[in-house]
């Protein structure tokens, strides 16, 4: 896969977490469901004291990071891959904890948030290291 | 004769192998940074294991009359059926918004009667709270001690309804502990909170808070507030009260 599709896939990625964080966020900040559900879990995951770090929801700092990389993307240097795959890589991590966080403490589940843990951010992982490993050919890096 | 083109440089195996070290060795930091704050601030916000044991606000429901599972006048027109999980955040929402305006506005003065119709959906602390609830209606306070575990919620199905909370509940609130005790583990409670659950299933309730609304003897109806504001439920109950 030539690095052109690459740095492509990572954008078409960063972009669809980008729009299931920005829609986490509008819930959090607006919830319009008035109901707990037995199976949405009465979005007791947002309301949940981990929703939150310092007051600044967790979908928020998801939006920031799916910007950032979005922006990495964009100015395209080695520093910038380097940045991106950290930054998939810190939200692999996290992410794990948040899952893990929903089936043994929170014990509800999030549907959204488990598209974007489970599918998204393991994608936008793949590929952001994957354009690490593959060095450009040309004599443009850094 | 046109110069040879350039080769490309060769690639650098230790600039990869370096890059992905720093990308891997950033990320972990940045986990464990993150997952240390979640841990610390959560906890502190709201650590299950503590409470304020306070019982909300005892002098709501200072003169009104409950019997059982209702609160207010048995004779007022209008009923209102509340469909409620104790461990629903969003439930105790509604507790913290509109009802007390509610109880003050309709309920105090005779025109509405507060139905409570407890479901346990969300888990083994909701069971064991309806059914200290229940109990607490035996001795007339099933509305305060509701409000008391409401303005005690925990963490959904982190073993917040102990026993300890719910004695201390009970002894700020006047309640026989050993007759409540007694009475949560009774048949009659038991079937009560079967007999709610029965109805949840009959009125396909789908989650909590849920509302009914009913005029004398009719056939309850279901309403759906927009917020818990009193300025929403207002329109309902003044159109139940009209007809």
């Amino acid at each position: 896969m030539s690095d052109r599709a690459l740095r492509a896939g990572v954008a078409v990625v960063a972009l669809g977490g980008t729009a299931i964080a920005a829609y986490l966020t509008y819930v959090h900040y607006r919830p319009s469901a008035l109901i707990c559900t037995a199976s949405g879990g009465c979005e007791t995951v947002q309301e949940s004291s981990y929703a939150t770090l310092l007051g600044v929801p967790v979908a928020l700092l998801g939006l920031c990071a799916y910007l950032a990389v979005l922006a990495l993307v964009v100015y395209d240097s080695e520093l910038a891959r380097v940045g991106a795959a950290t930054i998939a890589l810190t939200a692999v991590g996290f992410s794990v904890y948040l899952v893990s966080l929903q089936a043994f403490v929170i014990d509800a589940w999030c549907i959204w948030c488990l598209v974007n843990d489970l599918v998204v951010v393991p994608l936008l992982a793949v590929l952001t290291v994957w354009r690490v490993v593959r060095q450009p050919e040309a004599a443009g890096a850094a | 004769m046109p110069p040879k083109p350039r080769k490309p440089p060769p690639r650098h195996p230790g600039t990869r192998n370096r890059n992905l070290l720093l990308a891997g060795a950033g990320a972990a930091v940045l986990v464990l940074v993150l997952v240390i704050a979640s841990v610390l601030l959560a906890r502190g916000g709201g650590d299950s294991t503590t409470t304020t044991s306070t019982t909300g606000d005892a002098a709501l429901f200072a003169g009104i009359p409950q019997h059982d599972d209702v609160l207010g006048a048995p004779n007022a027109p209008v009923t209102m059926i509340q469909f409620e999980d104790l461990q629903c955040p969003i439930c105790r929402s509604y507790q913290e918004q509109g009802f007390s305006q509610i109880v003050e506005q309709y309920v105090r003065p005779g025109k509405v009667k507060l139905r409570f119709a407890g479901i346990a959906f969300l888990g083994s602390d909701s069971e064991k709270a309806l059914s200290y609830v229940l109990a607490a209606g035996k001795q007339g306070k099933l509305w305060d001690y509701a409000a008391a575990l409401y303005a005690n919620q925990g963490g959904e199905n982190s073993g917040w309804v102990t026993d300890a909370l719910l004695e201390q509940l009970a002894g700020d609130l006047g309640l026989d502990w050993s007759q409540l005790m007694q009475d949560a583990a009774g048949g009659e409670v038991k079937q009560q909170a079967e007999a709610m659950a029965a109805e949840a299933a009959q009125r396909q309730v789908p989650g909590t808070p849920t509302f009914f609304v009913q005029v004398g003897n009719g056939t309850p109806y279901l309403v759906q507030p927009t917020s818990f504001s009193i300025d929403t439920f207002r329109p309902i109950l003044d159109d139940a009260l009209g007809q």
